[in-house]
């Protein structure tokens, strides 16, 4: 029985080594190859948090892995911020009026991402409204000139991981359908590993000191699409949001 | 100081998309030369300059594709404008050269009752511009796209990133088959194949919802394209695209241009966030998404 346990206890700790110790595929400049067609299966999109089902938004379990109570360690005016938020967010939230939906957010959207790789650029192409973002692999700094909606994100290796750290980022994004929000002192980094063949693990650790108390961690898998015939097609939000208004006009 | 910056990026995209755009009652181009470009740049219409210098050769990817990476600025005359030779001038549409080169006319071979859809739509729905809208453009239209892009090369891949609207077009070099036609994009499906040192590029599966131009030179879902893209040297790109759509043209056309590197070898391109911050439709009415209440003339 005690060796049981101790058996057990062994194959739980050797779990993450196991899975570190997968090597990817390379490309051709020597690199991880993380390319392919990827999505989440997860409902982070409707709020990072454990959340219970309402009408239309399935529940979902926290990808917050720290802090350890699966929340957004907000600062007390922000969490007031969050919940008018999550009561405006029919007319609030930025992706209802089809607007570039910001890092993290379009990675876990329930629309499929097209990462390629060039020695200079890693590229991840979202389904929604075409959105690309071109993480810089060149060595080069943030710009000091703008904000983006996408941020400005620039990237290089740590072994088998993609490191990208993301900034300028614009203010006017949210981070789910719930109202999660952050400020233009948004500090992204993202570590993207592939852990087997078919299975990205992706962390962002989130800083921003306007509306948190500290820095905070998401962690989820992306899995790829094997369908043989994957590609992705398209979804022009605001063409259908005109179309959608041209019918209720009618 | 950052948001102030970045202000200034959004206002300046605003400008930018009422400068592009078709306004209608805005002030004429007179003799058919543009706007912008450096000095002298001008017989090469808006946002062209002059021919590229002769580069090195070609180089080749990893994967032993003509390397055409790297940041290119489209040559077409005016085609941004009009994609046919315009000798009259429009509101908002100065008198200049298309980028058709068969016919030699340098029209668009439209049967008859397709014309007349062209010119009702200049004439009097030019607030149905997609562009305006800020949808993506279509195939070929994306070739001549104002502000240019980058071209990556992944295996197997041949990407075209876009400045305009951050839109990119992904067409797959691994000889698959089109997808069904029941699918229709913006974009269409594109597949290309290197025939040489030629990329051919088939586009099928568009949705008829995209123009050639802000002039009211529409498509429809039965749109074939193939465009023949050459890489000349590592400074220049021949391109041209067949059109055919017998439902609207007596015949196929060709447009032919060419697109010259970006001298700026740390050229990164920047955001254009088009439904962000576009005013666009301020000028077209309530029906198609804008505030005007009457609808312009």
């Amino acid at each position: 029985m005690r060796k049981h346990a101790v058996v057990v206890f062994l194959w739980i700790a050797v779990l993450p080594l196991a899975a570190q110790s997968y090597k990817a595929p390379r490309t051709p400049d020597g690199h991880p190859d993380l390319q392919g067609i990827w999505q989440v299966m997860n409902t982070a999109a409707v709020n990072l948090e454990d959340h219970v089902a309402i009408l239309d938004m399935p529940a979902g379990r926290s990808i917050i892995v720290d802090p350890p109570d699966g929340k957004i360690p907000y600062t007390p005016a922000a969490a007031q911020q969050q919940k008018e938020n999550f009561k405006n967010r029919a007319k609030a939230d930025p992706l209802n009026v089809c607007y570039i939906p910001g890092v993290p957010r379009v990675m876990y959207l329930p629309f499929p991402i097209q990462i390629v790789q060039t020695p200079k650029f890693v590229l991840m192409a979202s389904e929604f409204a075409h959105t690309l973002r071109r993480v810089f692999m060149d060595g080069t700094k943030h710009p000091d000139v703008a904000l983006f909606w996408i941020g400005d994100s620039r990237g290089h290796w740590d072994g088998e991981t993609l490191v990208v750290d993301t900034a300028n980022n614009l203010p006017d994004t949210w981070l789910d359908r719930s109202g999660n929000f952050h400020s233009d002192a948004l500090h992204i980094v993202e570590r993207i590993t592939r852990t087997d063949a078919d299975t990205l693990t992706y962390q962002a650790t989130l800083d921003d000191p306007q509306v948190y108390t500290r820095p905070w961690t998401i962690r989820m898998l992306l899995y790829r699409h094997k369908e043989p015939n994957a590609t992705l097609l398209e979804y022009e939000c605001n063409a259908y949001l005109e179309d959608a208004a041209k019918e209720r006009n009618k | 100081m950052k948001k102030t910056l970045n202000l200034m990026v959004a206002t300046v995209t605003a400008a930018a998309l009422i400068m592009f755009a078709p306004i209608p009652g805005a002030s004429q181009q007179k003799g058919g030369k543009g706007k912008g470009g450096p000095p002298g740049a001008e017989q090469y219409g808006p946002y062209y300059a002059a021919p590229a210098k002769p580069g090195e050769p070609v180089g080749r990817t990893p994967d032993g594709q003509p390397d055409m990476q790297g940041f290119w600025t489209p040559r077409f005359n005016q085609a941004i404008f009009e994609v046919q030779d315009h000798p009259t001038a429009q509101p908002g549409i100065g008198a200049g050269k298309g980028a058709i080169v068969d016919p030699p006319d340098g029209r668009i071979p439209y049967r008859p009752e397709a014309a007349a859809k062209a010119k009702e739509l200049l004439a009097k729905q030019i607030y149905l511009e997609p562009e305006a809208h800020c949808y993506v453009s279509g195939v070929p239209h994306a070739a001549y796209q104002q502000f240019g892009y980058q071209i990556v090369q992944p295996a197997g891949y041949v990407l075209f990133l876009t400045e305009y609207a951050h839109t990119y077009r992904a067409i797959p070099t691994d000889g698959r088959p089109h997808i069904s036609p029941n699918v229709k994009l913006f974009r269409g499906d594109s597949v290309g194949k290197w025939d040489g040192g030629t990329l051919v590029i088939d586009t099928t599966n568009q949705n008829g919802k995209t123009w050639f131009d802000m002039a009211g030179n529409f498509t429809t879902q039965a749109i074939h394209v193939v465009e023949r893209i050459t890489p000349v040297d590592t400074n220049n790109i021949n391109y041209e695209a067949v059109v055919d759509d017998a439902t609207i043209y007596t015949q196929p056309w060709k447009i032919s241009g060419q697109l010259g590197r970006h001298p700026d070898q740390n050229m990164e391109l920047m955001e254009f966030a088009c439904v962000e911050g576009n005013q666009d439709l301020v000028h077209y009415t309530e029906g198609v998404g804008g505030k005007a209440k009457e609808k312009p003339r």
